[in-house]
């Protein structure tokens, strides 16, 4: 009934290269270094395209993530999985040329038209497309980490479509500056299986040896929590938390109980609804995505066969129930604008904002739900962070945000974000020492990358030195001579104070040990 | 009783045989006769290349077993298998596509008695590089021969082979070729060919110093490609500033003409540019043996470069960039004709 598969890929339709082609019909989305807006490809019929618009000159300092980005969405083939028909650079920018989602995505058709959330007969139509998107891209080795309801779209046929995977990774993509050799082939002692994330060449700084070390199903399980909170999302119109003051206490009470009874106590606290409406069914599904233990949590392809997906409507069924009546992609992403400001978190497609800077982060899209700053105290998921996986440090560093961005400014020269951690750590209550030990683990390993690019730096002034010295006059030698004694005491000092830090940071581990020890000891007597 | 009848499971060895058996098929095969019997041979193969891939990567529930690899990669290699799966790429879905390209790269840093023998395959048969290298001319191979050809090239021989090729002149355009991901791969490759093996590398440029620095100023530099020229400017940086080219550097920074070219990057809009340009720019301001003709460059646009050096600020704070700027400053203001 059907030809080879090999001649579907050949037969697919080649979209133009150049920017005269297309038409540029709307602005729908926009973040802080990428546009996205409805056009039409003229000489295919006047088809109408998506297309993302993203600046390269701003703050990506490296064009390997573009790269990858583009490599991910040419190569990912799948029914629920947003592609790009191609994309090409026009002057400064580049346009990646995608089909066009006319009902835009959930985030945006929730804010507007179902404040309290949806049916959960909608729901299921959306997680289950979702799912079989996640289950695909797992299958492929691939990460998506920032699921959330503004990057599910959904086209005027009802078909439901994951998109943007500007901080997508891949366990496969092997990174060259690190010897990756054996962490393919060796086996390391103790992880269960291979498939590890090994793609930590790029930022490592802040990623945590944990994370590194993580077995696939600890890493892909990430995803599986935000499904979750999506799920959430959905069903109450905006992400958990988001009413909450951005308070630590109630923070820790939250995460160490997350669960689905929690939620109306302390997680939607003041608003109606109630768990009553939701059936049992759902509520069991949710839970397991949010289990603390991400080995716990059930894989995408095992939370397709939960109960909750059973008898699921199709895409037809949104239509009628979401999309009807609902005004155009364009139109509400104006409405968007003018109350927000033009400036605002209107990415309804979700233009490619996840930059490095945190205090952009911050304004602009900390977490998945570009909510305001209450909104983001439970999302376990930075863009950009490449240790989302383990939530406790994550949590940590995250209410320590306001001091990180004050400190990290500081260092920025050394470009670490080294005091986030640190400061996050400070902040620990005994009652949580599991945390701290993680979080010395990501502070030492932060720091023997300091130390080690510092001992870099280093040899460059030294290899300078010679090489200037080599061809100067006596005079010249001595003074640059000079200037690099300066600067290798300098950045000696630094490092000592770094040295001095991670000292007392294990200071106060073993204080806390030493406190956790006497009082497991005198509780038993007692 | 279900386990009666459980066919025997095959080991890695024979799964590389009959990989081989159904390569060789569609290899012989001259078009897809779309017959059933040749799709029910296609799901085969595909079948096996993914198993090849659970043997070599793991499984979600199961660790890579060092001495199946081992087999699976002599097996592979004592023949001719790698050939067969190269010609035989565009014939499989894109699923199996992947999963090859990802066997392909795996079986590179493959130990067998703790050598590669990935190596020695492909120094008896370089010719492969050059149907890898030509994938960048076809749309739907590009990315999977690429990504084949940048783990390749991690054997020092290979890379040798390739920078000393007719190809590398290709790598010119390739790098500029309108689809975006398919460019940016080659770049990357590119970028790896040029920064990985050291002596190599320093070997190749100094060997083909001239044609290589003429095509890489006015195809890549110059290029009306902003993109272009942002990758060229920073790669240039790389390799001047590394260790092992330090002759090449001392050649490139006498020139007038890469002068010019550099000072006109610097003062490009794009930040990412002028920043990277800086970078190299530095090299010509420190050199101690700068040619007559270099010195009067300076000299003539002194007070041009200056202010314009003054001017130029990064957006965040860097100690170093700021001490690199001053001495440049210095080096200039001292300058006489």
């Amino acid at each position: 009934m059907k030809t080879s598969m090999a001649s579907n890929i050949v037969e697919r339709v080649q979209y133009p290269l150049d920017s005269s082609s297309y038409k540029i019909i709307d602005e729908i989305g926009a973040g802080n270094s990428a546009v996205v807006y409805k056009a039409i490809c003229i000489p295919i019929n006047s088809i109408p395209v998506a297309i993302k618009s993203i600046d390269l000159d701003r703050s990506r300092p490296d064009l390997d993530d573009v790269r990858r980005e583009a490599k991910t969405l040419s190569l990912l083939s799948h029914p629920n999985i947003l592609k790009a028909h191609c994309s090409f650079t026009v002057d400064r920018r580049l346009w990646v040329v995608m089909p066009f989602m006319a009902g835009g995505s959930l985030q945006s058709i929730i804010s507007h038209s179902f404040q309290n959330g949806l049916t959960e007969q909608s729901i299921a139509v959306i997680l289950k497309d979702t799912l079989n998107a996640l289950s695909y891209l797992h299958g492929q080795g691939h990460l998506h980490r920032d699921i959330k309801s503004g990057n599910i779209l959904v086209d005027s046929n009802g078909l439901v479509k994951l998109a943007d995977f500007g901080v997508s990774a891949s366990i496969y993509e092997s990174n060259n500056s690190v010897g990756a050799c054996s962490s393919y082939s060796s086996s390391s002692s103790n992880s269960s299986s291979s498939l590890m994330f090994t793609d930590f060449a790029g930022t490592p700084y802040w990623m945590a040896p944990e994370v590194i070390h993580s077995h696939n199903g600890y890493s892909f399980k990430a995803d599986i929590w935000s499904f979750g909170i999506t799920a959430l999302e959905l069903a109450h119109g905006r992400p958990p938390l988001s009413h909450l003051p951005p308070s630590k206490s109630m923070m820790l009470n939250i995460t160490k109980r997350f669960r689905f009874s929690d939620f109306d106590k302390y997680i939607y606290k003041g608003h109606s609804g109630g768990s009553n409406k939701f059936s049992k069914a759902f509520k069991d599904m949710v839970a397991s995505c949010l289990n603390q233990d991400p080995a716990k949590r059930p894989s995408a392809e095992k939370l397709l066969k939960h109960s909750f997906f059973k008898n699921c409507k199709g895409p037809e069924f949104l239509v009628k129930n979401v999309l009807n009546g609902l005004p155009s992609v364009e139109k509400r992403y104006k409405e968007i604008k003018v109350t927000m400001g033009a400036d605002s978190n209107g990415n309804d497609d979700d233009g490619d904002d996840d930059e490095n800077s945190v205090v952009n982060v911050k304004q602009r899209r900390i977490s998945g739900w570009n909510f305001n700053e209450d909104g983001l105290k439970l999302e376990p998921v930075f863009p950009k962070d490449p240790c989302r996986e383990d939530h406790d440090v994550v949590k940590q560093v995250r209410f320590e945000e306001e001091n990180a961005i004050q400190v990290e400014e500081d260092v920025a020269s050394s470009g670490t974000v080294i005091d986030a951690n640190l400061n996050a750590s400070d902040e620990v209550d005994i009652d949580d020492v599991s945390g701290v030990v993680k979080n010395r683990e990501a502070t030492l390993a932060t720091l023997s990358v300091l130390k080690g690019s510092l001992e870099q730096e280093l040899g460059q002034v030294k290899f300078l030195m010679s090489l200037i010295g080599g061809n100067g006059e006596e005079n010249h030698v001595a003074e640059s001579e000079e200037k690099t004694v300066k600067e290798i005491s300098k950045l000696r000092m630094e490092l000592e104070t770094e040295r001095k830090k991670n000292l007392q940071l294990e200071l106060q581990l073993e204080n806390i040990k030493l406190h956790l020890i006497s009082s497991t000891a005198n509780s038993p007597t007692s | 009783m279900k386990g009666l009848f459980k066919p025997k499971p095959r080991t890695p060895i024979d799964i590389v045989r009959q990989t081989r058996d159904l390569l060789i098929f569609f290899d012989r095969s001259t078009e897809t006769r779309d017959s059933k019997r040749d799709e029910k041979q296609m799901v085969e193969l595909c079948k096996n290349i993914r198993e090849l891939k659970s043997i070599l990567y793991g499984s979600s529930d199961s660790e890579p077993v060092s001495e199946a690899c081992a087999q699976l990669t002599q097996e592979f290699f004592k023949e001719d298998t790698l050939r067969l799966l190269i010609k035989c790429i565009p014939k499989l879905n894109l699923e199996a596509r992947k999963d090859a390209t990802q066997v392909v790269a795996n079986l590179q840093r493959q130990p067998v008695q703790s050598k590669l023998i990935a190596s020695d395959y492909l120094e008896k048969n370089m010719d492969l590089m050059d149907v890898l290298i030509a994938g960048y001319e076809n749309t739907d191979m590009a990315l999977h021969y690429g990504a084949m050809l940048r783990e390749c090239i991690r054997h020092q021989i290979v890379a040798k082979y390739v920078l000393n090729s007719p190809h590398m002149k290709k790598f010119f355009d390739y790098i500029q070729l309108p689809n975006f991901d398919i460019a940016a791969d080659a770049a990357a490759t590119f970028k790896e060919l040029m920064t990985r093996h050291k002596s190599t590398v320093a070997e190749f440029l100094s060997k083909n110093y001239e044609w290589f620095f003429a095509d890489y100023n006015s195809k890549l530099l110059e290029s009306s490609n902003y993109i272009t020229r942002r990758l060229a400017v920073k790669l240039l940086g790389d390799m001047l500033l590394d260790r092992s080219n330090s002759g090449v550097m001392t050649r490139y920074v006498s020139s007038r003409e890469n002068l010019r070219i550099l000072m006109n990057l610097l003062r490009e809009s794009s930040k990412s540019i002028q920043i990277e340009a800086f970078h190299v720019f530095k090299l010509f301001a420190a050199n101690q043996n700068k040619p007559p003709d270099i010195i009067s460059i300076f000299v003539a646009n002194k007070s041009k470069m200056l202010r314009l050096l003054d001017e130029f600020k990064i957006d965040k704070e860097d100690a170093q960039f700021e001490a690199d700027k001053a001495q440049v400053m210095e080096e200039i203001a001292a300058l006489e004709a």
